[in-house]
């Protein structure tokens, strides 16, 4: 039979469905809706008055933004105009403010936040029945961003999954769904955030990647699904840290079609993604999308060193002209494609680009603005009140998928990340493991107007959960075989 | 209330109640009764491998609740050709269904899939023209509810691949959702696809913008637009894939970017698009200093967000200028 795709990681879909949800989020807890908004309008009265920077001067942002009448141009304006005073900070939301007058990260109150998420949720969630591993996802790497520890969790994490685990290889969104390769990455990935992995059949595992490996080099969602560059970067993923064998299955499909290796053709088809206007799509012609920029280059960071491989398979330099204009003004965050609007997700799925490429190009200087980021997240993207998480932008709810990846943009914008090229390959896919991390300098967080407070821990560049985590995957299976 | 467990039809189902997996599971899902027992049946004709007119009935009901759920729309897909129902009807019902969820994705891949062997297993029944039409003025509706939808655009790329709509008449369309939004980025991507994907993806006709004349077309196309709207990225974009495709020198087009923004009057650029692509035609005409002065305005004055990123661009032009000089 043909196919069906499931879609968790894209972004719109995604989107829509976690508006379900924070509609339900809404029910039982009407404290920001009862009452008025905590803080509106108010000037806080020990702000410094500098706080203006560059691109948020008048002059600049009101230069181009002319009413032209188009529904894009009015969704634009209407967002400029919900963040505008969270920006300036005419309006700080009652938010408790830092020494550069920034409001601080709600630590205590995003940790909250996520953690509810892991208890009883109501009946109208079945909406995430199919998505349940990414609710996993988010709050581990949301919780341990935050320096939350969730070792806590790990029994009953690795008892949750195990219905989920189908005895063909993978897992998929519950118990009798069919495996499904953002199910199984969400899952992989929040094992190991807590230490679970051994709970995997590796062996059926690198069956099942088998079967949905495909002719032309890239893999598809599931069996039967849809192909896209989702399916490379979760199945990547998902190969380097069990260090399974990059030889393909005897008995798959895609090895009748002359492939032998998990990575034959995968470059060439990740290239095939990338667009005319330089961004990389969901696959070959739609169109550029940031999520999928992400996708496409930390796959390619798995295959070998980004130095290597994304300057080979990409244009790089029409890469790096589309991802810096998705940054926008005067918001500061990012958009996910040319012409939409800025999104907190983003923050990771474009901010969590320029390591990479950084590492891709060795140029010792930011392609982008830390800066415009890190006050987007903290002045817009924090639910003000009693209940915490982050949020797409101001008129949206908070909800898991934005919390955990406004947490990962966050450390993307407040840390710096350093490929070694290696010496002496420890496992199959050994690139992904060359990185270490460093925190900013006292400076650097002076002039991104952050305090010890504000830093999220260091998350790692490709797997996007904690770099030590990544070390514990990765001497636990250092021995390969199956 | 059961709604299985007591129907006649279904007496000889075991149901497979769901493995919550242990006494604390996390994120745990209080279902409501009916979306459990639903599922519980589901579980049963999946592992029995089931195919039946009553399983087509059961994932209807499971994605009338739950339409995220791709393992029941693959399932139904299988139930379907297994049957040889009747892929009409199937349609029919989709189209309701595409309405009532509309941010739905599942439901337009498998749309795909329908139309797909509906040609194939019927070649010659099926009136093909008519077919895609149908499914053309049904995605146009969609994008009068969102004209940006990413799986909808999708869908119609793969409509324009199965039926080989690649002449006027699917450009007609991209110029009629570009007149109700000039910035709509998906129709301009759409265009781009109309314009190339035929000699991209099939290499069997159309040189796409490498055809001068189209080239000439396509460039006054986006021209156009800018007049429009200046500060609008997506023609920029454009143009710019254009020149990247063709090779095409930039000079042709620096009396056009000058009219948007000039050295000579700093103060009245009207698109700082129009600066990004000025510093390229200096660079082009190895005017390392003119092509400096371009891209500080944009790192000081006119788009200081990207700061950083000029002055990168500025960097390279060092290397570029030196190697010049
Ligand atoms: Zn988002």
């Amino acid at each position: 039979m043909a196919s069906l795709q499931e879609d968790s990681i894209s972004i719109d879909t995604l989107d829509e469905r976690l508006k379900i949800q924070s509609r339900i989020e809404e029910l039982p807890d009407t404290d920001d809706e009862g009452v008025p908004f905590p803080g509106k309008g108010q000037i806080p009265l020990n702000r410094p008055a500098s706080i203006s920077p560059s691109w948020l001067q008048p002059a600049v942002f009101g230069l181009f933004h002319i009413d032209d009448g188009t529904t894009t141009m009015e969704a634009q304006q209407k967002t400029t105009a919900e963040c505008l005073s969270y920006l300036t900070l005419k309006d700080s939301q009652d938010l408790p403010l830092n020494l550069y007058g920034l409001p601080h990260l709600r630590r205590k109150a995003h940790a909250d936040f996520l953690r509810v998420t892991l208890g009883t949720l109501p009946a109208p969630y079945a909406a995430m029945d199919a998505s349940r591993p990414w609710l996993f996802y988010w709050t581990m790497a949301g919780l341990t961003s935050l320096g939350e520890d969730v070792s806590g969790y790990r029994e009953r994490l690795m008892e949750t999954v195990r219905p989920l685990q189908n005895p063909t290889g993978g897992f998929g969104g519950g118990h009798g769904q069919l495996s499904h390769c953002a199910c199984t990455y969400a899952t992989v990935l929040a094992l190991t955030c807590v230490g679970g992995l051994e709970v995997v059949d590796r062996t059926a595992m690198w069956r099942w990647l088998g079967e949905v490996k495909q002719a032309d080099g890239g893999f598809k969602m599931a069996l039967g699904a849809e192909e896209d560059i989702r399916g490379a970067y979760c199945a990547m993923t998902i190969l380097a840290l069990l260090n399974l064998p990059l030889e393909l299955p005897q008995d798959c499909a895609a090895r009748k079609t002359g492939l032998n290796s998990f990575t034959d053709k995968l470059g060439e088809w990740v290239s095939s993604c990338q667009t005319y206007e330089g961004g990389i799509a969901g696959a070959p012609t739609n169109e550029a999308h940031g999520a999928y920029a992400f996708c496409a280059l930390a796959c390619l960071s798995i295959l070998d060193a980004p130095h290597k491989t994304i300057p080979r398979f990409l244009n790089i330099e029409a890469l790096i002209h589309w991802l810096a204009s998705m940054q926008t003004t005067p918001e500061g965050g990012f958009a996910g494609r040319t012409n939409k609007l800025v999104d907190a997700c983003y923050s990771h799925w474009v901010g969590g680009c320029w390591s990479l490429l950084q590492a891709a190009t060795k140029s010792p200087n930011d392609l982008w603005s830390r800066e415009g980021l890190i006050r987007y997240l903290l002045t817009c993207c924090q639910q003000p009140g009693k209940r915490g998480g982050m949020r797409d932008k101001p008129s949206t709810r908070p909800d898991g998928y934005h919390t955990c990846y406004s947490l990962a943009g966050l450390s993307a914008a407040q840390n710096h990340y350093h490929y070694h090229t290696e010496e002496s390959p420890t496992t199959f896919l050994s690139s992904a493991f060359q990185w270490s991390a460093s925190r900013p300098s006292k400076e650097e967080m002076a002039q991104w107007s952050i305090e010890e407070e504000d830093r999220v821990r260091l998350v790692h560049p490709v797997f996007v959960v904690p770099m030590e985590a990544v070390e514990r995957a990765r001497l636990q299976f250092e021995k390969g075989g199956l | 209330m059961p709604k299985y467990a007591d129907d006649p039809t279904w007496a000889d189902i075991v149901p497979l109640p769901t493995d919550e997996g242990g006494p604390n599971p996390l994120a745990a899902i209080a279902y409501s009764d009916d979306y459990s027992e639903t599922m519980s049946y589901l579980r049963a004709v999946m592992a029995a491998k089931e195919h039946s007119p009553r399983v087509l009935d059961l994932t209807e009901d499971l994605i009338d609740m739950n339409p995220a759920h791709y393992t029941v729309w693959l399932y139904r897909a299988e139930t379907l050709f297994a049957l040889h129902s009747d892929l009409r009807a199937e349609l029919e019902w989709l189209n309701e269904t595409a309405l009532a969820h509309q941010k739905n994705y599942q439901i337009w891949h498998h749309r795909n899939l329908i139309v797909d062997r509906l040609c194939g297993e019927e070649q010659g029944v099926v009136d093909e023209e008519g077919l895609w039409k149908a499914e053309c003025e049904f995605v146009e509706q969609m994008f009068e509810r969102d004209a940006k939808n990413y799986h909808v655009w999708s869908y119609r790329q793969w409509l324009v691949r199965r039926f080989g709509l690649w002449g006027p008449v699917e450009l007609e369309f991209t110029e009629r959702m570009l007149a109700r939004d000039l910035r709509n980025n998906s129709a301009w991507n759409h265009r781009w696809f109309v314009v190339n994907g035929r000699a991209e993806m099939e290499g069997d006709g159309g040189l796409g913008v490498e055809d001068p004349e189209v080239r000439a077309r396509e460039v006054k196309f986006a021209m156009e637009a800018v007049a429009k709207t200046p500060q609008n990225q997506s023609p920029w974009n454009y143009l710019r894939g254009i020149v990247r495709k063709t090779g095409m020198s930039l000079g042709h087009l620096k009396g056009f970017a000058e009219q948007y923004a000039s050295l000579k009057e700093p103060d009245e650029v009207r698109s700082s698009f129009a600066l990004d692509l000025l510093a390229e035609v200096y660079v082009e005409e190895k005017k390392a200093k003119e092509a400096g002065e371009v891209l500080d305005l944009l790192a000081t004055r006119y788009d200081p967000i990207r700061k950083h990123y000029w002055q990168y661009r500025k960097g390279l032009l060092g290397v570029e200028g030196a190697a010049a000089a």
